[in-house]
C-alpha cells in the first residue's frame, strides 16, 4: 500500500492551516510526524485519512483518490487513531475492540466467526486478550491505549495512523506502546504513520520522519539525517546537543540544562 | 473461566431486566383495566373475555380502558426511542424531543389552527405533525455549516424554540377567553382515547421502530465520537440527519395524536442507560420497555389519585419526572457515555 499526498492545502473555515504540503507513505515503513504544538500534525493526519476535507491538492490510495473512495472502502485500508477519542465508561474492552469490525460487515449482519478470529487475533497481537471482560474505565492508561490499537487493529487495515499515541502515558507504558507499534510493524508488516513528541523514542522507532513547521513541510529523511541540533533550533527553538553513545544505535538528545 | 462467567452475565443481565419489565408492564397493564372512577374487579375484566359480561363493564374495558392503556403503551416507547436516539445525535444526556423544535413547532402549528383557523380543528393532528416535522427541519438547516455540528443543533434549537415559544404565548393572551383546546392540547392527555388513535399510532410506531433498528449500529458508533465513527466508515453527518429524522418521526407523531408529553424521552433512555449500559443494541429495547411502563403508570395513577378529576399525563410526568430526574442525578453523580 502506497499512500501519496500532493500539494495539499488544509485549513478550517477560512483559516487556512497547512498549505504546500505533500508526503509520499511507503508500505510497510514506520512514518513518524514531528513539529511543535499548533505546526498542523493533527490536520494533515487527519486530511490524508479524509477524517477532514481538504481545500485543495490531492491524496492517492494505491493510486486512487481517496475523495472518491466509499467510506466502509478506506476504513478497511487505513486504521485511524485519533488524539481524542472516548468511549462510554460501562463499555467492555471486547465490545470495544468489535467495533473495528464495522466496516467490514453489512448494515444489519451480526459478527461473523471471522470477525470473532480478528478480534481475538487483535486482542492477542496487542496483549488486551485477558482484559477483555474489564470495562473501559477499569483498566489503566496504557492499557486503554493498547485497547484502542486493538480496535484500529481489527479493522485489518494495510496502514495504521496513530496521533499521539502515548501522549498522557509514564514512561514504561510510552516504551511499552512503541514497542507494540514496532512489534505490529514487523511481524505484520502493517505501515504505521504516527505523531510523536518524544524526539527520541522518533529516532529509535522510525524509518522515516517529516517535521512540520507552520503548517509547511520543514524537512524529511531518515531519523539520524532529519533530528540535527540545526533542525531543532529552527523547529523548536530549543539548543541541543546530540549525541552518540556506544552500545547505542541510535543517538540521544540532550537539551540544554534548564536554568542554565 | 470466571472471564467467560462475567461476560455471560452481561447477556443474562439485559434478559432478567427485560423480563422484570416486561412483568411490571403486564401488572400495570391489569392495574390499568381496575383501576378507574368506577372500579372494576378481576373477575369482571375475565369476564369481559369470556363473553359473560354486563354491557357497561364490556363497554368501560373494551372501549374506554383498553385503548387507552394500549395508546400509553405505544406512546410511551415511541418517545424513549426518540430520545434514545437523540442523545446519540447530540452527544448530550439533555438532548430530547424538544431539543429538535418537536414540541414548539408542534404547538405553534395546533395553536393557530385551533385559536385562528377553528373550523379547521379536526385536522390540528395533521397540522401538529407538520409544524413539528418543519421546525425540525428549520433548526437543521440553521445548524448546517460543512455538516451538523451537535452543538450548533443545539443552539439553532434553543432559538427556534424561543421564537416560536414567543408567538404561541403572544396568540394564547390573545385569545385568552378561548384556550380550552390550547391548554388539552398543551398537557398531553389520553382522555378520549379510541381505537382509531391505537390504530393511528400503532401504525406510526411500526415504521417508526423499522427505522429505529436501522438506526442502532450508527447511533452506537457515534458514541465512539466523530472521528472515531469517521475511521470505521460511518457517514457521520448521514447518520446524524437520519437519526434526528426518525426521532422526530416518532415524537412529531405522538404529539400530534394526544398533545404534548415531556421528560418520558429524557428520563426513559436515562434509567435504560443505567440498567442496561450503553450499547444501544441493549439499551434501546430497555428504553422502549422502560417509557410504555412509565407512560402507562402515569397515566393510570392521573386519572384515579384525585377523585373527580383526571390530571393529565402531560402534567403527571412533568410533575413527578422533573424531581425522580434529579434523584437519578444526585444517586449516580455521573452520566455514561457523556
Ligand atoms: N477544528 C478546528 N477548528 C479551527 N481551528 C483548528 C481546529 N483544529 C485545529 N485548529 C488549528 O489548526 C492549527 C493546527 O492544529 P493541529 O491540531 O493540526 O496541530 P498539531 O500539530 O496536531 O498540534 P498538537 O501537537 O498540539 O497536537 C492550530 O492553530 C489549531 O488552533
Ligand atoms: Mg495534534
Amino acid at each position: 500500500m502506497e499512500l501519496k499526498a500532493e500539494n495539499l492545502e488544509i485549513g478550517y473555515g477560512d483559516k487556512v492551516i497547512v498549505n504546500g504540503f505533500s508526503m509520499n507513505i511507503e508500505r510497510g515503513k514506520i512514518t513518524t510526524i514531528i513539529g511543535p504544538n499548533g505546526s498542523g500534525k493533527s490536520t494533515v493526519l487527519k486530511a490524508v485519512t479524509r477524517l477532514i476535507k481538504y481545500q485543495g491538492g490531492v491524496v492517492y490510495l494505491n493510486g486512487r483518490e481517496i475523495s472518491e473512495m466509499k467510506p466502509k472502502e478506506l476504513a478497511r485500508t487505513l486504521g485511524v487513531l485519533p488524539q481524542i477519542h472516548s468511549a462510554p465508561s460501562d463499555f467492555r474492552v471486547r465490545e470495544l475492540v468489535s467495533y473495528g469490525r464495522m466496516p467490514h460487515q453489512k448494515p444489519f449482519s451480526k459478527k461473523s466467526e471471522e470477525d470473532e478470529r480478528i478480534i481475538r487475533w487483535a486482542m492477542t497481537e496487542t496483549g488486551t486478550w485477558q482484559l477483555r471482560d474489564k470495562s473501559i474505565y477499569e483498566i489503566s492508561g496504557g492499557e486503554t491505549q493498547r485497547v484502542w490499537i486493538a480496535t484500529v487493529l481489527a479493522q485489518k487495515p494495510e496502514m495504521l495512523f496513530l496521533d499521539e499515541p502515548t501522549t498522557y502515558l509514564d514512561i514504561s507504558h510510552q516504551l511499552e506502546t512503541m514497542q507494540l507499534v514496532k512489534k505490529l510493524n514487523k511481524e505484520t508488516g502493517i505501515g504505521v504513520v504516527m505523531v510523536l513528541h518524544d524526539l527520541t523514542q522518533a529516532l529509535e522507532v522510525s524509518d522515516h520522519i517529516i517535521v512540520i513547521k507552520d503548517g509547511k513541510k520543514y524537512s524529511e529523511g531518515v531519523p539520524e539525517e532529519v533530528i540535527t541540533e540545526k533542525m531543532m533550533r529552527e523547529v523548536y527553538n530549543v539548543d541541543c546537543d546530540i549525541i552518540k553513545i556506544a552500545g547505542r544505535d541510535k543517538p540521544l538528545i540532550a537539551y540544554k540544562q534548564i536554568g542554565a | 473461566m470466571k472471564m467467560k462467567n462475567k461476560a455471560s452475565n452481561s447477556i443474562l443481565r439485559a434478559g432478567a431486566v427485560w423480563t422484570v419489565l416486561i412483568a411490571g408492564i403486564a401488572a400495570a397493564f391489569l392495574a390499568a383495566v381496575v383501576i378507574g372512577s368506577s372500579r372494576i374487579t378481576l373477575g369482571e375484566v375475565f369476564s369481559v373475555f369470556n363473553g359473560t359480561a354486563e354491557n357497561k363493564v364490556r363497554v368501560i374495558v373494551t372501549q374506554l380502558r383498553l385503548p387507552r392503556a394500549i395508546l400509553s403503551l405505544i406512546v410511551g416507547a415511541c418517545l424513549s426511542a426518540a430520545g434514545a436516539l437523540l442523545q446519540a445525535v447530540m452527544k448530550n444526556p439533555l438532548a430530547d424531543p424538544g431539543s429538535i423544535g418537536v414540541s414548539a413547532g408542534a404547538s405553534t402549528a395546533a395553536i393557530t389552527v385551533l385559536l385562528l383557523f377553528p373550523n379547521l380543528s379536526y385536522s390540528v393532528p395533521l397540522f401538529a405533525f407538520g409544524g413539528a416535522a418543519l421546525a425540525c427541519v428549520l433548526i437543521y438547516l440553521m445548524a448546517w455549516k460543512d455538516g451538523v455540528d451537535p452543538v450548533r443543533i443545539i443552539l439553532s434549537g434553543v432559538a427556534v424554540n424561543s421564537v416560536l415559544g414567543g408567538y404561541n404565548s403572544f396568540l394564547q393572551l390573545q385569545n385568552s377567553d378561548n384556550l380550552q383546546g390550547v391548554l388539552a392540547f398543551m398537557n398531553g392527555s389520553f382522555a378520549g382515547a379510541t381505537w382509531q388513535n391505537v390504530r393511528i399510532m400503532g401504525l406510526y410506531a411500526a415504521i417508526g421502530m423499522v427505522m429505529v433498528v436501522l438506526c442502532i449500529k450508527s447511533a452506537n458508533a457515534l458514541q465512539l465520537g466523530d472521528e472515531m465513527a469517521k475511521n470505521l466508515g460511518v457517514r457521520v453527518n448521514l447518520s446524524r440527519i437520519a437519526l434526528s429524522a426518525v426521532a422526530a418521526f416518532l415524537s412529531a407523531a405522538t404529539v400530534s395524536q394526544i398533545g404534548m408529553i415531556g421528560f418520558v424521552g429524557l428520563v426513559a433512555p436515562h434509567i435504560a442507560r443505567m440498567l442496561s449500559g450503553s450499547d444501544y443494541k441493549v439499551m434501546v429495547p430497555t428504553a422502549i420497555l422502560t417509557g410504555s411502563l412509565t407512560v402507562l403508570l402515569a397515566d393510570t395513577v392521573g386519572r384515579s389519585v384525585l377523585p373527580g378529576t383526571e390530571i393529565p399525563v402531560g402534567v403527571m410526568m412533568s410533575v413527578f419526572g422533573g424531581p425522580f430526574f434529579l434523584y437519578m442525578l444526585r444517586k449516580r453523580g455521573n452520566f455514561h457515555g457523556a
